[in-house]
């Protein structure tokens, strides 16, 4: 099927007639494997504080969530002010169908990328119509237009209170086994979403998707099918993060649409997508640890804390870098690398 | 039947007024600065609680609260939003939005704190408190009285943009810009005039509604995204569109509410400006200019 | 190759082309001139599927192409370089040019090395092999524009739109990229239509002449004769020189 050969410095796959390359250079592994490998041996000193292990858990799932929207924003060209609302689809089908028909959470995982295809395409032509400026704006209603669904039909989804009581991916009889699996699923689901983003940005489809971010006419001119690419970019995304909203379900066994579909939740990632630089898809998971240990610091305040996590957030925007962010702070720029620029107002 | 439909009608002419001074200080900004200002939910929690503070912890009575309430208004939006946020990140634009909504959060979330629920903010605005019976339907007169106020701003509005000089310089900045500075047009200026113009048609709103919309930290949002679907729909920063698109989506509401269930009034409007946006980018009055 | 059979365009009120005709044998380098809001970018942004015309057909090679998406016309062979360039800004030099290669034709066999390579080819043969590596906004006039050729050629055109490629160069860079333009016609034989306003090019470069004016064909024919034709003079210059 697809046959792969390994040559002196890099990986040939071949499927059908179509033939990828992957470079491997040992240089440009050194980092990501120290980083990755921190991330994996963390448990071992928190394990007894499951809840800083949630905390991480959190973490991961929030880069998750990142990670897909800045190659959506990537992709299409556009700001997506709304992220989360295939977390929303996503959480709700698989709760519903988990709570009311049993299904296991194998099945749900099959549903909630269904659901979550044909909503996506339903919506992708907002991409290829609405200009720049009004693709933001509807996506930023839409989540908060969910949520106004999730109350009106309360007995359905109880919008306010939650769904709660969905069954585990996993158990083991001591708890606190738990928390580790369920921080080692979140770590290999983020770092699943990470490699899938990394190879499509340096694939074929990532250079052509960079030259519809800088100018949309001038591709088109150049035989790139824009309108595939934005349906492509604005779908994937879509299902990824739907995903994560199954995650959550299985994985906190509670759900409630007045937790993730606000715009308070909503500002969390994007600020995670804005400080982590203009590598966006890597320095999404420094500025997802941040925020999570961030939120998690100030719980402890009490009911402050609403008012004091906006405060810190905008501070966090200001003083940081902007261009470079988190990232940037640590990684010295190469020349080759592209950097977007993210437009809100385009055609 | 013939009551239901007098019951639209009313209730159209109303929302749509109301709507319309929702939507006028959006549309100024963002036809004459061009931000779309994702924070303009702020002014809606200022105008309720800063009155509120003044009246109950300053004591002050209710006309020198709003007096100094309007000052407040006036400062913060110039000095937070438009010192703070629009001059530092014109350049990018994803972090300007951000931080807007970031100050509505964290305004929202003071509010919340300091006065919550059970403190009981009100506005004790109301200025006839009776109701009217057209036909068989009852109005709330308080509710007429802001519809009037509503049309009373906006014919001001209008009128002062199309015949006074400092109007039309505004028009030409929204149409034009390098043109107006070659014309010597005090750009800056004019925007300052332009926030603080933008801030007191909310904050009247507010007042009047007060009575009988009730008072809620978080109303901004809603309050906004109304404003944001009438802007949308009529196309941004078009007064013109403004108007048209705010009666649009009272009658919206209106039939909606009468005619099938009013929980669905949000969603009704959301899915008509959906396939507006379909037919007529840009929205009713495509254009992005002042008139 | 090309036949453009009377086709207008209206904006608005404007008429911006109106009932224009020629065509584009293969193998030809045909100029279009014309006095300055004439239509000429208007004309070339309707065959590449920029604008749809309100009347008439673009026909190229055989195939309709009236109103046809711009992708698809660039993969049946059209390319064109713009006026004012347009270079991928934060993209490099080699990723501008690998974009065409990429999407220039269908290539399903292409990886990204592969790719790279061809963009090299592209790039040396322009003479921006050096700067490969530089992003495309720190790039001066004549190397933007000589990318935007290399651009245009890594999509493997039969016909090459050129909008005032000379616009803004020094007499030596004008030289050096007439000079490019004849070798990529000598290595990769493609028609040119050219949209120029110096007109020692023109009278050099080109076989044949079309000339617009406020949106019609008012000529066409072989340089020396069309340029020395008063009416066009007059167009140009106004009745006063057209006199002599």
């Amino acid at each position: 099927m697809v046959n792969l050969e390994l040559r002196r410095d890099r990986i040939v796959a071949r499927w059908r007639d179509k033939k990828t390359e992957w470079v491997i250079e040992p240089r440009y592994w050194r980092n990501p494997t120290i980083g990755i490998s921190l991330l994996v041996i963390l448990p071992i000193f928190v394990y007894s504080y499951p809840h800083i292990l949630t905390m991480f858990t959190t973490a991961n799932l929030y880069a998750a969530i990142a990670i897909p929207l800045a190659l959506q924003m990537l992709g299409t060209g556009r700001v997506n002010f709304g992220p989360q609302l295939y977390l929303g689809i996503g959480g709700y089908t698989a709760a519903l169908l988990n709570l009311h028909f049993g299904w296991s959470p194998a099945m749900t995982l099959a549903a909630t990328i269904a659901v979550c295809a044909v909503i996506a395409l339903l919506l992708s032509p907002t991409t290829l119509i609405a200009k720049g400026l009004y693709f933001s704006l509807i996506t930023l209603i839409l989540p908060l237009t969910f949520l106004d669904v999730t109350y009106i039909w309360g007995d359905i989804f109880r919008g306010e209170v939650g769904l709660v009581g969905m069954s585990p991916l996993l158990t083991f009889d001591k708890v606190s086994w738990n928390y580790i699996a369920y921080y080692y699923l979140s770590l290999f689901l983020m770092l699943m979403y990470l490699l899938f983003c990394d190879r499509t940005v340096r694939s074929r489809i990532g250079i052509s998707m960079a030259a519809v971010n800088e100018n949309e006419n001038v591709a088109r001119m150049m035989g790139v099918r824009v309108d595939i690419y934005k349906v492509f970019f604005y779908v994937a995304p879509s299902i990824l993060t739907g995903i994560v909203g199954w995650f959550i379900v299985h994985t906190f066994r509670t759900f409630a649409g007045v937790t993730y579909l606000p715009l308070d939740f909503m500002t969390k990632i994007l600020i995670i997508v804005i400080v982590g630089g203009r590598a966006f898809l890597y320095g999404a998971i420094p500025g997802a640890y941040l925020i999570s240990i961030l939120e998690d610091s100030l719980r402890g305040l009490g009911p402050v804390n609403y008012f004091v996590f906006p405060l810190i957030l905008i501070a966090l925007i200001v003083f940081l870098p902007r261009g470079e962010g988190l990232w940037g702070l640590y990684k010295k720029r190469r020349p080759r690398d592209y950097f977007p620029k993210l437009h809100v107002r385009r055609e | 039947m013939s009551n239901i439909l007098l019951q639209i009608i009313i209730y159209t002419v109303i929302w749509g007024s109301i709507y319309l001074l929702i939507s006028l200080g959006f549309s100024l900004i963002c036809g004459v600065l061009r931000i779309f200002h994702l924070g303009y939910g702020v002014v809606f929690v200022l105008a309720a609680y800063v009155t509120w503070f003044f009246m109950e912890n300053m004591h002050l009575g209710l006309i020198p609260s709003i007096g100094l309430m309007i000052l407040v208004q006036c400062a913060f939006a110039l000095l937070v939003f438009y010192k703070g946020v629009f001059q530092r990140y014109l350049e990018e634009e994803e972090v300007l939005l951000t931080i807007s909504i970031l100050v509505f959060l964290a305004v929202a979330h003071l509010a919340n704190y300091l006065y919550p629920v059970t403190a009981g903010v009100s506005i004790p605005s109301t200025i006839i408190d009776n109701v009217l019976s057209i036909g068989g339907v009852t109005i709330d007169y308080q509710m007429i009285i802001a519809a009037g106020v509503g049309i009373l701003v906006t014919a001001i509005y209008v009128l002062w943009f199309m015949k006074t000089r400092i109007g039309l310089i505004i028009r030409a900045i929204s149409q034009n810009l390098p043109a107006a500075l070659l014309m010597g047009a005090n750009v800056n200026r004019m925007y300052y005039l332009a926030m603080i113009l933008s801030v007191i048609p909310p904050t009247i709103c507010m007042i009047v509604i007060a009575p009988f919309w009730g008072v809620d930290p978080f109303m901004g949002m809603s309050l906004l995204m109304t404003a944001m679907l009438i802007s949308i729909l009529g196309g941004l920063g078009n007064l013109k569109g403004s108007i048209v698109a705010s009666y649009l989506i009272g009658f919206i509401h209106a039939s909606v509410s009468f005619i099938f269930v009013s929980r669905f009034m949000g969603l009704a409007a959301l899915i008509v400006t959906l396939v507006v946006m379909i037919y007529r980018r840009g929205g009713i009055f495509a254009g992005e200019t002042l008139w | 190759m090309l036949e453009i059979t009377t086709v207008s365009k209206n904006f608005g009120g404007l008429a911006a082309v109106s009932d224009v005709s020629f065509s584009v044998h293969e193998g030809e380098v045909v100029g279009l001139i014309g006095p300055n809001g004439a239509g000429k970018t208007t004309m070339l942004n309707l065959i590449c599927g920029i604008y749809t015309p309100d009347q008439g057909t673009i026909r190229f090679d055989g195939t309709d192409i009236t109103g046809m998406p711009s992708h698809k016309i660039c993969r049946l062979g059209i390319s064109r370089t713009y006026q004012i360039p347009q270079p991928f800004e934060s993209m490099t030099a080699l990723a501008g040019v690998m974009v065409g290669v990429l999407n220039g034709k269908h290539r399903p066999n292409m990886s990204v090395p592969d790719a790279a390579l061809e963009a090299s080819y592209y790039l040396e043969f322009v003479g921006l092999f050096s700067k490969r590596d530089t992003l495309a906004r720190d790039l001066n006039l004549y190397e933007l524009r000589m990318l935007e050729l290399a651009r245009a050629l890594a999509t493997t055109p039969k016909l090459l739109l050129l909008d005032e490629v000379m616009a803004g160069l020094n007499p030596t860079e004008a030289s050096h990229a007439l000079d490019m333009i004849w070798s990529a016609q000598e290595q990769f034989s493609f028609t040119i239509l050219w949209i120029e306003h110096v007109m020692k090019i023109i009278m050099n470069a080109t076989q044949r002449v079309v000339v617009l004016q406020y949106g019609k064909k008012i000529a066409e024919g072989p340089p020396r004769e069309v340029t020395s034709d008063p009416k066009i003079i007059e167009a140009y210059l106004g009745a006063k020189y057209a006199q002599h």
